[in-house]
């Protein structure tokens, strides 16, 4: 098979050379020559099979293949660029696939239930953290029974540094999906376990076990509350949330792990990897990137993870979340969705910046997607969170007019099929009519688009996702495939 | 917003409100709950500046923690609780406490509506239901916006 490649590649890229060089009316467009160098681009690309050191993956909460490309657009008008042709980090890698995201009981997902899935190899029901689907959702009694391995205690277990970052809460879906055996996500601490829980401690409590022990390393996101008693502040002058009396940030203390909560803090860590580091940075979730003031952003806390983990021989697994892409949707303000999902952008840059893909796999992906959706028709270089411009038939920039609906209003280019942004009002009995809407009202960062179907929060949607990868064997990632699959291939990548 | 648009604004409202006493709150040019604080949360020049006075403040009613209330939670988004991602209401930290002159009759929480009332700083916890606010309004009004 290898011979055969080795035989096949040269006439292709023969082949594809004499076709470019043939006399084809349209060679000399732009468009045409950016098609035919990818094409080369892609016919050069290499298989990489060695066995990955290193295994980061980034996961931007909430942020499916639509989220995704208004954050795209969004990123590309903030260059000074029309937007639609900009290209995302994580756009340049060689690999991707489509991710099937539903949970074993659920069409629409939640956050835990896929990232079971994408840490531990198996589908389970929603809002479980690291069981299989044989528990029943709250039943801490079944949670021995029903625990699966995740890759980062997979991987701990083999010598590597573990490392954890979210903008999230630490002990919140997507991040203690990663070292968290739960019944339920909501068990973030002992006041939300049921009476008479002795199958299963608490999600902080498992994660500051797993420090103690060795198996993680690195913890960097928001949630103090969840670690300190109620009769504690932290630094912020706000209360913890524990009625157990354990103060879970003093243990970490006391087995040697650096703590940081502000951004000076954070600065002055130590990243010799010689000392585990917990940094909780927010009594709930972490700022939106918009909102963000004395805390870091995503890129600042992947470097600060990368540079400490790497200090391992035996490499490290990390495991990023920008976890509030997901919140500003639920909100229904796209505006920091776009401005969350463009720090994510700049984080897996740093990742990539701060790598070798001929050591690492860097994998990045959404956990779900939201009920997102795009109208038309608009033209070129319309800001994508504002109103839906017409298109120019005599040039390629938008008219800079709105287009109207039916009603004769505008509109914008970006809504939700649901949420808070419901045109019908219940103090109207549930009917309603659309605002009127100015470009300065659609482009105000706490502008909420409009929506159909009224609820409090926005919704999940059961649309696929994209899984983007590069280093070794990322190629294992093509065509359309389970979520519990990207466990399989981080696996195979970090020990064949 | 700088310091000139503040100023050009806060002349607006005053403006209108001299020129206007009867018009409806719904037509006058409301500040926005961001615009009382700068991004570090510390209150604005404009917060400080106006504080005492009457102000015209634009956001969203969220769900009253009573009923026959004679106050209110003014939010800068719509309160949006997800039943996945949360166990109870997360308030954010940009808030105002409005007093109102009469019992609050309910606006649906993702009606934006406009305010006016007698701007007042400090942090303060409230006697009868303990809930504590830094900013405030009093002898409040409010309507649709």
């Amino acid at each position: 098979m290898k011979l055969k490649q080795n035989i096949l590649l040269p006439l292709v890229l023969v082949s594809a050379m004499t076709q470019a060089n043939e006399n084809i009316t349209q060679q000399s467009n732009q468009w045409y020559k950016a098609a035919q160098q990818t094409l080369q681009e892609n016919i050069a690309i290499k298989l990489n099979t060695k066995r990955a050191k290193n295994v980061i993956i980034l996961v931007a909460d909430g942020n499916g293949v639509g989220t995704n490309y208004a954050t795209r657009i969004w990123q590309g008008q903030k260059n000074g660029l029309l937007g639609e042709e900009y290209v995302l980090p994580q756009e340049k890698f060689p690999h991707i696939a489509l991710v099937k995201t539903y949970n074993t009981n659920a069409q629409t997902p939640d956050s835990a239930g896929t990232g079971t899935a994408m840490h531990s190899g198996v589908k389970t029901k929603a809002g479980m953290l690291g069981v299989d689907d044989s528990v029943v959702r709250g039943d801490c009694s079944a949670v021995a029974a029903g625990s699966v391995d995740s890759i980062a205690e997979i991987l701990a277990k083999k010598g590597k540094a573990i490392g954890i970052i979210s903008t999230a809460r630490l002990t919140h879906a997507t991040p203690a999906s990663v070292y968290a055996h739960s019944a339920d996500r909501n068990f973030e601490d002992n006041t939300k376990l049921p009476e008479g829980c002795v199958g299963q401690k608490d999600i902080a409590v498992q994660l500051i076990e797993k420090m103690a022990s060795g198996e993680v390393d690195f913890a960097m996101g928001g949630g103090r509350r969840h670690f300190l008693p109620k009769d504690v502040k932290d630094g912020e002058n706000k209360s913890g949330r524990r009625t157990d009396g354990k103060n879970l940030i003093e243990k970490a203390q006391g087995f040697g792990a650096q703590y940081a909560w502000d951004q000076a803090s954070f600065d002055k860590l130590d990243t010799s990897g010689d000392k585990p580091v917990l940094a909780l940075f927010e009594s709930s979730h972490m700022k939106y990137e918009h909102d963000r003031t004395n805390e870091p952003s995503l890129a600042q806390m992947v470097e600060k993870g990368i540079k400490t983990l790497s200090n391992n021989k035996q490499g490290y697994f990390l495991h990023v979340e920008a976890g509030r892409v997901d919140h500003a949707s639920h909100d229904g303000n796209a505006h920091r969705a776009m401005t969350d999902g463009a720090a994510f952008m700049a984080a897996v840059k740093k990742a990539v910046e701060l790598t070798n893909s001929e050591d690492t796999l860097i994998i990045v992906t959404a956990d779900h997607e939201h009920a997102i959706a795009f109208n038309g028709y608009c033209g070129r270089g319309t800001p994508i969170t504002g109103l839906c411009m017409g298109i120019d038939t005599k040039g390629t920039k938008h008219t800079n007019t709105p287009e109207k609906a039916d009603d004769g209003k505008p509109y914008t280019v970006l809504g939700y099929l649901n949420g808070s942004g419901s045109v019908l009002k219940e103090d109207q009995n549930w009917t309603g009519t659309r605002p009127a809407l100015t470009q300065a009202d659609a482009i105000d960062p706490d502008y909420i688009q409009q929506a159909l179907i009224p609820k409090s929060s926005e919704t999940h949607s059961g649309e696929d996702v994209a899984v983007y990868a590069s280093g070794p064997w990322a190629h294992l990632f093509n065509g359309t495939v389970e979520q519990n699959y990207i466990f399989h291939v981080m696996l195979h990548a970090a020990t064949n | 917003m700088n310091r000139r648009q503040l100023i050009q604004q806060s002349l607006a409202v005053v403006s209108m409100s001299l020129m206007l006493p009867a018009v409806s709150l719904a037509v006058q040019r409301p500040f926005k709950i961001r615009d009382l604080y700068n991004k570090d949360l510390t209150f604005s020049d404009y917060a400080n500046v106006e504080v005492g006075k009457p102000v015209f403040i634009s956001g969203y009613m969220a769900p009253p923690l009573k009923a026959n209330a004679n106050f209110f939670v003014l939010t800068a988004r719509p309160m949006s609780v997800c039943p996945f991602c949360e166990t109870e209401a997360e308030w954010p930290d940009d808030i105002l406490l409005v007093y109102t002159k009469r019992p609050v009759e309910v606006i649906s929480y993702n009606t934006r509506i406009t305010t006016k009332g007698i701007l007042q700083l400090g942090t303060q916890t409230d006697s009868s239901t303990g809930f504590v606010s830094r900013v405030r309004m009093i002898s409040s009004i409010y309507d649709r916006a």
